[in-house]
């Protein structure tokens, strides 16, 4: 169905220009005045002094979550690298110590230099082993080598760090549920 | 051995007038960036600040230095296939011209002192010549050559392509700019800027007799100085970034330089044939060296009570403690202490001067050859006043060019084509025709 664009013509004072450009300037001044004189209300943040909130669900730098007793939960399974479109997970499998286990992740090395961040390796996870909420979004480094993170980068952080409610993070070690998850894999 | 002859020294010392657009510059790019910044919600420039001063940052003004700094600093590249000659010449014209320009406009009101050769009458410009505003005209289209030949030695297209749009937009408006000024001289019957600001004393200020003509004029200003909504020379998405897109360093800062001394020369003008001049409101030069004390305090407590206004907004602006951090909120803290009590004792002292300003002047003629003339401090003291009142008229000015730039959206370059030829001449020339025919019947 069409669809009827309305163009309203223009009044003789819009067309004459000079009332518009006082109307502009009395918005300008506004401002401007507003500024001056209750700089508190201005919509501005200090950054970097004051850090920026950022959400949970931001989609930034990545992590590895853990078992209970601190190994990776990644099984190798290459999903995350197969959904990758930027192809920037490469993961070598090793064999797990663990003998309910199969595989565990040798290598494990994300390019965030070529990553988009897009999260489909975070979806594609089937154990949940890769997550994107760290709120790491400042990346910085004065290599490119650096920005390639391997298994320990991806794998220090804190769980306290995390709200109480994110119980899979706090059943890594240190986290609130730790003690609870590894009497329940039968580990000391 | 020489005679000390005084209207010679004093013509000589004229010359130090020269560098007040120069020293406009750093204002005006702090006028245009806290302006732009606050009209934007936003606070502006407010990092830079001096360790040796207790690292204060005086609002962000202090922004300049870094800035003047690294344009010094950076590499002067030149690309191949310049014209090294040209290319290294092109970025002086326009701050040379924007150095030329202040010769011909009257900075204080003409005085009468005595020299070796009697007495002597010395003009308050420095070239006091009878078509004074012509040469300033033409120093002011000079500096368009300034921005061609850059354009042309840089050996690139988009420069060249910026370079044509800045020349055929001049070109256009310095017509209507002519026309619109021209029927102020009509009116005065002089091209002598001098005699134009006297005649605005003793009548009233040309913006009354020429709404027209000061609209048509300040916005040909606008187009002539290639300032916002006529930046045609400039064009991030069209023409990458204008015809200095090859310049860096330096030789990019003379030209930023000369388009803000341009500005400052574009207010002294548009103050001079309009706003009448250095005169202040309702007082010719005479009734303002009869009143030397009463002015002079005047002034002086207006200046004081700038000064506590600005203690008062420093005090205000301490709100925004409550959203820094905790380091950050304890240097404000005492650095805008440090200001509240230097511009709160500064203002109480000026209005102490004030008053012993309005109780000690008593200015009287002295009778020199059997002619009742002004002592020469009397003459100086004017000189000064005037030249402040020329400079608040100038940064009014200047103030109206930010808060235009920021206001109005830039137009299309046919739309420039189209307003400067189609409309603005017109205009000016029906003003001129109306202004010929009245002063005709009026003058006789």
């Amino acid at each position: 169905m069409a669809r009827t664009v309305s163009r309203p013509e223009m009044t003789l004072a819009e067309k004459a220009y000079v009332p518009e450009i006082v109307k502009g300037l009395k918005v300008t001044m506004g401002h401007f005045l507003k500024g001056l004189f209750t700089p508190e209300t201005l919509p501005v943040q200090s950054y970097p002094e004051v850090p920026s909130v950022i959400p949970r669900n931001y989609r930034s730098k990545h992590r590895l979550m853990k078992r209970p007793d601190g190994e990776p939960r990644c099984v190798a399974c290459m999903m995350c690298s197969t959904a990758c479109p930027a192809n920037c997970i490469t993961i070598k499998a090793g064999e797990s110590a663990d003998g309910r286990i199969e595989k565990k992740p040798a290598k494990f090395e994300i390019d965030l230099l070529v990553c988009v961040f897009c999260g489909l390796c975070a979806e594609a996870c089937p154990v949940d082993a890769i997550r994107m909420d760290t709120r790491v979004v400042a990346l910085a480094a004065d290599q490119r080598r650096k920005f390639k993170v391997g298994l320990k980068d991806l794998m220090d952080w804190d769980p306290k760090d995390y709200p109480e409610s994110d119980t899979q993070s706090q059943k890594a070690p240190g986290g609130l549920l730790n003690a609870e998850a590894r009497k329940q894999w039968g580990i000391s | 051995m020489i005679d000390f002859d005084l209207p010679f020294w004093l013509s000589c010392a004229k010359f130090a007038l020269v560098f007040i657009p120069l020293c406009l510059i750093p204002i005006c790019i702090f006028l245009e960036r806290k302006g732009a910044s606050l009209m934007q919600d936003r606070y502006g420039p407010n990092r830079a600040n001096i360790p040796l001063l207790g690292g204060f940052r005086f609002f962000g003004f202090v922004q300049n230095l870094p800035d003047g700094i690294k344009l010094f600093t950076k590499e002067n590249f030149i690309p191949r296939g310049a014209h090294t000659f040209w290319y290294l010449l092109a970025p002086m014209i326009p701050l040379a011209v924007a150095l030329l320009t202040p010769s011909v406009i009257p900075w204080f009101g003409p005085m009468v002192v005595e020299g070796a050769r009697g007495l002597t009458s010395v003009s308050g410009q420095i070239l006091d010549a009878d078509a004074g505003v012509l040469v300033l005209f033409a120093l002011s289209g000079l500096s368009v050559y300034g921005v061609v030949l850059g354009a042309w030695a840089s050996n690139s297209k988009y420069a060249l392509l910026g370079g044509m749009r800045a020349s055929a937009q001049m070109i256009s408006y310095e017509v209507s700019m002519g026309l619109s000024a021209a029927g102020i001289f009509l009116v005065v019957g002089s091209f002598s800027l001098t005699q134009i600001v006297e005649w605005q004393a003793a009548h009233t200020w040309g913006i009354v007799v020429q709404p027209v003509g000061f609209v048509l004029f300040l916005t040909s200003l606008f187009a002539e100085t290639g300032r916002a909504p006529f930046d045609m020379s400039e064009g991030e998405s069209e023409i990458v970034a204008g015809y200095f897109v090859e310049y860096s360093a330096i030789r990019f800062g003379l030209y930023y330089m000369g388009e803000y001394a341009h500005i400052a020369i574009a207010g002294a003008l548009v103050s001079t044939l309009f706003l009448g001049g250095y005169q202040i409101p309702f007082m010719d030069t005479e009734a303002v060296r009869a009143n030397l004390g009463l002015v002079s305090g005047a002034i002086v407590a207006a200046i004081a009570l700038t000064a506590l206004g600005i203690a008062w907004m420093v005090r205000r602006w301490a709100r925004i403690y409550a959203r820094l951090s905790a380091k950050d909120a304890t240097d404000r803290k005492r650095e805008y202490g440090v200001l509240n009590i230097l511009f709160t004792l500064a203002g109480i002292g000026m209005l102490a001067v004030a008053v012993a300003l309005v109780v000690l002047v008593q200015p009287a003629k002295i009778a020199v050859a059997g002619i009742d003339v002004w002592p020469l401090w009397v003459n100086l003291g004017t000189a000064v006043v005037q030249v402040g009142t020329l400079l608040v008229k100038i940064l009014a000015i200047c103030w109206v060019f930010v808060w235009v730039r920021w206001a109005l959206p830039r137009f299309r370059y046919d739309q420039v084509m189209a307003l400067g030829w189609k409309i603005m001449l017109n205009v000016a020339l029906v003003n001129l025709l109306v202004t010929a025919v009245v002063a005709k019947l009026v003058k006789g």
